[in-house]
């Protein structure tokens, strides 16, 4: 089996090559290890430490009690403004989030059952935020008023009192991550973003240097086939990446997050090879329109970057506009981001995931087979 | 400094970069594409989000509860199941983000005051979107129990409903927001996208170059020339710096013209920031060539450290105070947070020099330690 035999030489030459750049070697461990951990250390996509400035023209123990309620970790009220000028001014400079103004009467008027009023000012200028900010002060002043009003009937806040209410009591129950830790989340994530970027890049840019070298041209008057000169390379990527997806899990995630493994190891790094391959094969097509690395840099970071910011994790696939939904359709890192939430958090099995796990195969062979047949051509 | 030798450099240079075709096309069209794709990609609003409902009571007045979440713009309603196994596995799959449960009896014991359960169930894989989902739920069911409890405390006290309304809705919430009026999410995106942009294509075109040299042997010539450091990498990076000082610009016609992101503040300031940062993230592949010797390490090592920090520290995608202590660290020792802020101040805030002076003063600060740094490791006799 001749044909094995050169990939295996082969495979075994790039490892080495690989091996031999101790920098690069450094940094793809620091990627797997030290990167994810400082991801995961306390980041939450949560409402947190939103400053608040207060404007009470009532002074009363019910606008007191209100004020109260805003507190951390959400908000931080850092105190009280002289004037709405003030106020005004401060979030201006940016030196607070969100205004409360509690105009005078206000507790007048809940006692008197009359209708009182709020208003909120929130920066929105970082979008995110701001609805953010609102919907959680709003949250709070829905709660307190729905309090203040059941109060008049003689009811306790959570429908209970000598009387029933028609109140809809709502339960959540939230399926895989009771506690909304955002530990789990992050770090996977940027587990999966150094996958993708060093599947792309690492093959892309060894078969470039080969290029810049020239070494390619020793390769191609061998009698090595196409398939022969490229397989090796993914192979041996996907032997470090492989390593270093173990390293994160078994190393970082599992020890210092707690993060389970709720579905088939086995199957999750089956389907990690397949997306390495195709993240290769990507790389590979890449490599065959450039000739120098600064190109395939440059071209690499074209298609990583959005593939990276639009994956559907950060940003929800809901939100996006129509053209570009269709675009991501062909990211491969769209279905490994399923596969890999699928079956490390929520326990998905084959039978769930085959929706995501055969485009991206797809994929892998089409690309892998374009690299294949331009091979040759590029030297035209 | 010898002007003349800064000339020869970075004319050398120059015509390198013309005549790599696809380099120079690739430096000017990478930016441009990417803010296309990730504008009109990215939207930060949490909306649509996809539900399905299993009504057990199946009465007018359960339908017209769960008509609310059909309707509402938050949620994309996907369909009735007929059983909690259906939802389970809908969940599991990810098809649905939620599912509502109303149960047996809803309507009749609404319509005899007494209280009901409404479970719902959340994928909670993303926490953010967890939490959205429960706050539309919470803020969709206040709704409702505003209105029963209106037409409840009607009925009881014998008063008109518009009287009763008054004291259940015992607080009139206004809401307003500043500076982004409509909370479009691209208005405040696309902006930062400037800063995202610029901190991840210049330092590749910079790091590559130098570290190129490097591998052909190329860079002995200069080792062995009158060129001095300071010389060389004024040189090197000149051309650089311009082209992403330009592709700065080429992005904020982008940001204000297609995307429409109100621009309240000052171009001179604007361009003065721009310009200084431009000249960093240049720096910063600079400061990474000098630590790698070969061109694929470059081109990982940069990608990472500028990537890695754009995406999760910049705050484009998490909010700077919801950062732990450790990573809001890194977020400060970079120049892409500073720049962010003096970003939102000039487009959304019409802030200038006056307030957002600290910032510029971080990023001259941070440039200058950048350079500093690299003017004195770089060697013109390496060790090996």
């Amino acid at each position: 089996m001749v044909a094995w035999q050169r990939i295996r030489v082969m495979t075994r030459k790039e490892v080495q090559q690989l091996l031999r750049d101790g920098i690069l070697m450094g940094f793809v461990l620091y990627a797997f290890t030290g990167d994810i951990f400082v991801a995961g250390s306390g980041m939450k996509m949560e409402l947190s430490n939103a400053k608040m400035i207060v404007l009470d023209a009532d002074q009363s123990p019910v606008s007191r009690e209100l004020i109260s309620r805003f507190h951390g970790p959400e908000f931080n009220v850092i105190g009280s403004a002289n004037s709405p000028e003030h106020a005004l001014q401060l979030l201006d400079h940016g030196k607070a989030m969100i205004l409360i103004d509690i105009p005078s009467g206000f507790q007048d008027d809940l006692i008197k059952g009359r209708q009182a009023s709020i208003q909120l000012q929130t920066d929105s200028s970082n979008s995110v935020l701001g609805t953010w900010a609102n919907s959680y002060a709003a949250q709070i002043i829905g709660g307190f008023a729905l309090e203040q009003s059941l109060g008049a009937l003689g009811i306790g806040g959570d429908g209970s009192g000598p009387m029933p209410v028609p109140m809809v009591d709502d339960r959540h129950r939230v399926w895989f991550n009771p506690n909304s830790v955002d530990k789990w989340f992050i770090p996977v994530v940027e587990m999966m973003t150094m996958v993708t970027m060093l599947s792309v890049m690492l093959p892309a840019a060894a078969m470039v240097r080969e290029k810049e070298r020239g070494t390619i041209e020793q390769l191609l008057v061998s009698p090595l086939t196409p398939m022969q000169i490229l397989f090796p390379k993914v192979i041996s990527m996907t032997i470090v990446i492989m390593i270093g997806i173990t390293l994160a899990l078994f190393v970082v995630l599992r020890p210092a997050f707690d993060l389970p493994i709720r579905g088939n190891l086995f199957l999750f790094y089956f389907l990690s090879a397949i997306y390495v391959f195709t993240m290769s094969g990507v790389g590979m097509a890449l490599s065959t329109v450039v000739n120098n690395m600064a190109q395939v840099g440059m071209m690499v970071i074209l298609f990583l970057a959005p593939m990276l910011m639009l994956s559907g994790t950060f940003v929800p696939y809901e939100g996006m506009a129509p053209a570009i939904r269709w675009i991501m359709f062909v990211s491969p890192l769209h279905y490994y981001v399923e596969i890999t939430l699928g079956i490390l958090l929520r326990g998905a099995g084959i039978d769930i995931l085959w929706p995501n796990i055969i485009p991206m195969t797809g994929i892998g062979a089409v690309v892998f087979t374009l690299s294949l047949l331009r091979f040759r051509r590029q030297f035209n | 400094m010898n002007t003349e030798r800064i000339m020869a450099t970075m004319t050398k240079e120059v015509n390198e970069i013309l005549r790599d075709r696809l380099f120079m096309t690739l430096a000017f069209i990478s930016p441009v594409l990417m803010m296309l794709l990730m504008g009109y990609g990215m939207n930060l609003d949490v909306e649509n989000i996809p539900i399905v409902i299993l009504d057990y009571d199946d009465t007018p007045a359960s339908r017209d509860y769960a008509y609310r979440y059909v309707d509402s713009r938050y949620f994309d309603f996907k369909g009735f199941v007929t059983n909690e196994h259906e939802l389970e596995k809908l969940i599991m799959a990810a098809k649905v983000r939620g599912g509502i449960i109303i149960p047996e009896h809803f309507g009749a014991r609404l319509a005899s005051g007494q209280g009901v359960e409404v479970q719902t169930l959340i994928e909670g894989v993303i926490p953010l979107r967890a939490n959205m989902t429960k706050g539309y739920v919470i803020a969709i069911n206040a709704y409702v129990n505003q209105e029963n409890l209106t037409g409840f405390l009607s009925r009881l006290q014998g008063i008109p409903r518009e009287r009763a309304a008054d004291t259940i809705n015992s607080i009139r919430l206004e809401s307003r927001y500043l500076y982004n009026q409509a909370v479009k999410s691209v208005w405040s995106l696309a902006p930062k996208l400037i800063m995202l942009i610029l901190m991840m294509t210049p330092p590749f075109l910079t790091s590559v170059s130098v570290v190129r040299e490097k591998e052909r042997g190329s860079i002995l010539n200069i080792y062995a020339s009158t060129v001095s450091r300071a010389e060389y990498i004024i040189g090197k990076l000149g051309p650089y710096a311009v082209i992403a000082l330009f592709n700065g610009v080429l992005l904020w016609v982008l940001a204000t013209q297609l995307f429409l992101a109100p621009f309240k503040g000052s171009f001179l300031f604007f361009l003065l920031c721009t310009s200084v940062y431009a000249i960093c993230t240049t720096g910063l592949g600079l400061l990474v060539s000098i630590f790698v010797r070969t061109q694929i390490a470059a081109i990982v090592v940069t990608m990472m450290v500028t990537v890695v920090p754009a995406m999760l520290y910049s705050g484009i995608l998490i909010p700077l105070s919801s950062l732990g202590t450790l990573p809001k660290l890194l977020a400060y020792l970079a120049p892409a947070m500073h720049y962010s802020m003096i970003i939102d101040g000039t487009f959304l805030k019409g802030e200038g020099f006056a307030t957002l002076w600290i910032h510029f003063m971080n990023l001259v600060i941070y440039t200058t330690v950048l350079f500093a740094l690299s003017y004195s490791l770089f060697t013109k006799r390496p060790k090996s």
